[in-house]
């Protein structure tokens, strides 16, 4: 297989992972932007009014079981191919862990900071914005780190529907059965995501140690 | 697969130079200790003293760094672990009930172990929790989590029972209970305690407790045991400041000086009333039937002293008269002081005198009540 | 009708892999994470392997595999077993960890084995959690199973990809739609089995 150096960066270059890599990157990004301000606003407004958060909830969940490449396939004659239902499908994957942990994490604040709070004069959208958000970051960070994972998933599936991005050099090295190209992109792949999983992860717990006074409740 | 009883009953376990270092420091020090057959020893002292490490080596949970451990003079080192805790019955404070086993299961659990059949596990089981005042149609189904303190007690106690195990090592077992259930569980376990006549070892923060089901009394402090005696050596020879802390000498017994058998005596229940003209035969039955240990024998309106049933049950040679063989007994008069009533009669190893009013009775002394009503 | 065909044998293939591989998870898993128990080593290469490989796209595991095991049955297997095992594994080892210390502490004092421990304290106590990672690796495997059509392994996920080639909507909702049913009834199957199957003590 891959021998030295000079050969990976060679496979790198006539593969080019580097403008694949950028493709890929770009998805993921637009995608998760976009999931974040869904989920996290899902997640407020079931907070808002908790009579729609079980059915939405579990509405989610339902969706979370389709296979990934069922859902994004069922897309296609809404979107065409491309980036369009690859995009479209990693956020309905990932509103659920974010709504679900923004949810949690507001409800979940202590009514002591809430004493707090009302005690002082804020109103209830003051406490919202100011206190109870604040005090979830933690716990939607995990949730967008959920998101993460979930999203990279989709977006590596996005080569088989003509989006670009790492996907498009995994689908050609298999059909092409070029190990090396499998065995490079395939690992590149693997160790990006792992290291976005990693600094999420550190961010993740930066926030529990600033506002980590949030206290999972049973 | 039956596990083997390895005893049928305790004759004793000694503990020889038994010590347990954690790091540096020891947990257990050069213990010496002896526990009768039969007897309920209690263990207490400070938090940290010991007292658990020395209880979990009696079933192998640790294993002594140095000196033995002989049960009926076996070294438990030399036997199988697994075994050697069937044949005792556990209890902890806090229970440990399983919380994924019903009531039912849980106390039937090792039996279920040790291969019986449903039936009799199931009558057991059923004997038992009736045993600790739970009526099994209630209880049996039900789960851990849906039962109080007190009766998760309970059901702890006759999960140790189980396997008839003639030895029961209990850690506080009513420790993380209030105080009135407390009491009453102890009130019960006394009973229990008559009725299973077998060997208990028995730790307690609660000296009350200690006193009121306690055999004898083991005093541990850091990592060493300080004295053990009955409850009335502790009180009136303790070795040091802390034994006399442990069970309060001074408090309970300030007043001593000024107490009279009067105040502390108990009146002399008819029962004990034997005449000195039966025969030893005939008063073994007679003993027997109202049971009672001893008996005050009277001749003629007269005291003629005191019969223990031990030294009657060789009657059948003679058959002597109970006048004849009456021993003396201590004599006290209702303004002598209790102190040197009591101090006389441990002198001389008795444990009941009677208390006369000039020519008539007016009451027993009984050293182990009078200690009970002073604490 | 040949369509009709396709389909049945496509999901029949689809739930053969599925269900295999689900039961060579935890076949492997189970037993693993009791070792796990016993070898704080063995418990945290498991443990950190496990959450790094979560990460790792499905695409991208099943890409990896193809060099060194090639294409079919087996490299799928493999592929998806990379991935549904580490819900069970993760799963067992917290419940079996996360029994009250004191409880196996106290079930040594009344003399239970090694193994009666492990038999009747710690896996009754495990087994709602354990459960629970069973059914999400399920449904992970369904998801996978569609993709590994891609190295060879049969199935719905075929269906799509043939559907791919030409972009034949009809039968890319062919593959897609029965793919999507499928998992909807592992799903709802191990809800109703998850119900019948807890435990007393949780349920009263
Ligand atoms: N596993 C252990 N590792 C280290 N130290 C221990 C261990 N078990 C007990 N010790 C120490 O040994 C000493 C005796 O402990 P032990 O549990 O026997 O005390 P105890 O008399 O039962 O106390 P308590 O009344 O609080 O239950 C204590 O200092 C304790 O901290
Ligand atoms: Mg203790």
């Amino acid at each position: 297989m891959i021998e030295n150096f000079h050969e990976i960066m060679a496979l790198w270059d006539k593969h080019l992972l580097t403008m694949r890599t950028i493709e890929h990157l770009e998805m993921f990004s637009i995608a998760l932007t976009i999931s974040v301000i869904i989920g996290v606003s899902v997640g407020v407004i079931i907070y808002i009014r908790p009579g729609i958060a079980s059915p939405v909830l579990n509405f989610l969940n339902i969706l979370e079981t389709i296979p990934d490449l069922a859902l994004l396939v069922i897309l296609l004659p809404l979107l065409r191919l491309g980036t369009g239902p690859t995009i479209a499908a990693s956020v309905i994957y990932s509103i659920l862990p974010i709504a679900r942990n923004t949810y949690t994490g507001l409800k979940g604040v202590d009514s002591k900071y809430i004493y707090v709070a009302e005690a002082i004069g804020l109103s209830p959208r003051d406490i919202l914005l100011k206190v109870r958000i604040p005090m979830s970051l933690p716990l939607i960070a995990g949730g967008i780190r959920i998101a993460l994972v979930f999203t990279m998933g989709v977006v590596t599936l996005g080569g088989l529907v003509a989006a670009g991005g790492l996907g498009t050099v995994l689908q050609n090295g298999i059909q092409l059965y070029e190990k090396d190209a499998i065995l490079l992109a395939g690992l590149w792949t693997g160790i990006l995501a792992v290291i976005l999983d990693l600094g999420a992860g550190r961010i993740e717990k930066k926030l529990y140690k600033r506002y980590g006074t949030w206290q999972p409740q049973k | 697969m039956p596990t083997q009883r390895l005893f049928e009953r305790i004759d004793s376990i000694e503990l020889q130079q038994v010590s347990k270092k954690y790091g540096s420091r020891y947990a257990v020090e050069s213990l010496d200790l002896t526990i009768e057959g039969g007897e309920l020893l209690i263990l207490i002292g400070p938090s940290g003293s010991g007292k658990t490490t020395t209880l979990r080596m009696i079933n192998r949970m640790i294993g002594p760094d140095t000196g033995s451990i002989r049960i009926n003079g076996q070294d438990v080192m030399q036997l199988d672990p697994v075994r050697l805790r069937r044949n005792m019955g556990y209890v902890i404070q806090n229970i440990g009930l399983f919380p994924h086993m019903t009531i039912g299961e849980n106390v039937g659990l090792v039996p279920k172990l040790e291969g019986w059949d449903e039936k009799r596990t199931n009558a057991r089981v059923r004997h038992l929790l009736d045993f600790v005042s739970l009526p099994p149609e209630r209880f049996i189904k039900r789960y851990p989590r849906q039962l109080s303190g007190g009766q998760q007690q309970r059901v702890g106690l006759a999960r140790a029972l189980v396997m008839d195990p003639p030895l029961l090592l209990m850690d506080e077992p009513f420790g993380a209970l209030d105080p009135i259930l407390r009491t009453q569980l102890q009130e019960e376990f006394l009973e229990i305690k008559k009725e299973i006549g077998r060997t208990i070892v028995f730790i307690t923060h609660d000296i009350e407790e200690a006193f009121r089901l306690g055999d004898r009394i083991a005093i541990m402090d850091n990592a060493r045991l300080v004295q053990v005696g009955a409850p009335e050596d502790l009180i009136f020879d303790p070795v040091n400041e802390l034994v006399a802390d442990i069970v309060d000498t001074k408090r309970k017994f300030k007043h001593m000086d000024t107490l009279n058998v009067k105040d502390l005596m108990t009146p002399l229940d008819a029962k004990y009333i034997l005449n000195g003209g039966v025969d030893a035969c005939d008063a073994v039955e007679i003993m027997k039937d109202r049971e009672i240990e001893i008996g005050i024998v009277f001749e003629k309106g007269m005291l003629a002293g005191k019969v223990e049933m031990v030294n009657l049950l060789k009657c059948e040679d003679d058959r002597p008269f109970l006048r004849d063989i009456a021993k003396p007994m201590k004599v006290f008069a209702l303004r002598d002081s209790v102190a040197t009533a009591l101090s006389e009669m441990k002198r001389s190893g008795e444990y009941v005198a009677m208390v006369m009013d000039g020519d008539t009775v007016g009451g027993m002394l009984v050293s182990d009540e009078v200690l009970l009503k002073l604490i | 009708m040949a369509a009709t065909e396709m389909i049945l044998n496509a999901t029949w293939e689809h739930i053969v892999l599925v269900y295999t591989t689900l039961l060579a998870s935890i076949l492997v898993a189970v037993p693993l994470a009791f070792a796990s128990l016993y070898s704080q080593r063995l418990a945290s290469v498991v443990m950190s392997f496990a959450n790094l490989v979560q990460a790792v796209p499905s695409f991208a595991v099943i890409a990896i595999v193809v060099p060194f095991l090639g294409i079919g049955f087996v490299p799928a297997l493999i592929a998806i077993m990379l991935r549904a095992l580490l819900p069970i594994i993760r799963n067992t080892y917290i419940g079996l960890t996360n029994v009250d210390p004191a409880q196996i502490d106290y079930a040594n004092g009344i003399g239970l084995s090694e193994w009666q421990i492990q038999r009747y304290i710690r896996f009754p106590n495990a087994y709602p959690a354990m459960f629970a990672g069973i059914k999400f690796s399920a449904i992970l495997a369904n998801s996978i199973a569609v993709l590994t059509a891609f190295i060879g392994s049969g199935g719905l996920g075929e269906i799509i990809f043939q559907g791919l080639i030409g972009y034949n909507t009809e039968k890319l909702l062919l593959g897609a739609i029965p793919a999507i049913v499928l998992a909807l009834l592992i799903d709802l199957s191990f809800t109703l089995l998850e119900k019948k199957l807890t435990p007393g003590y949780i349920k009263q």
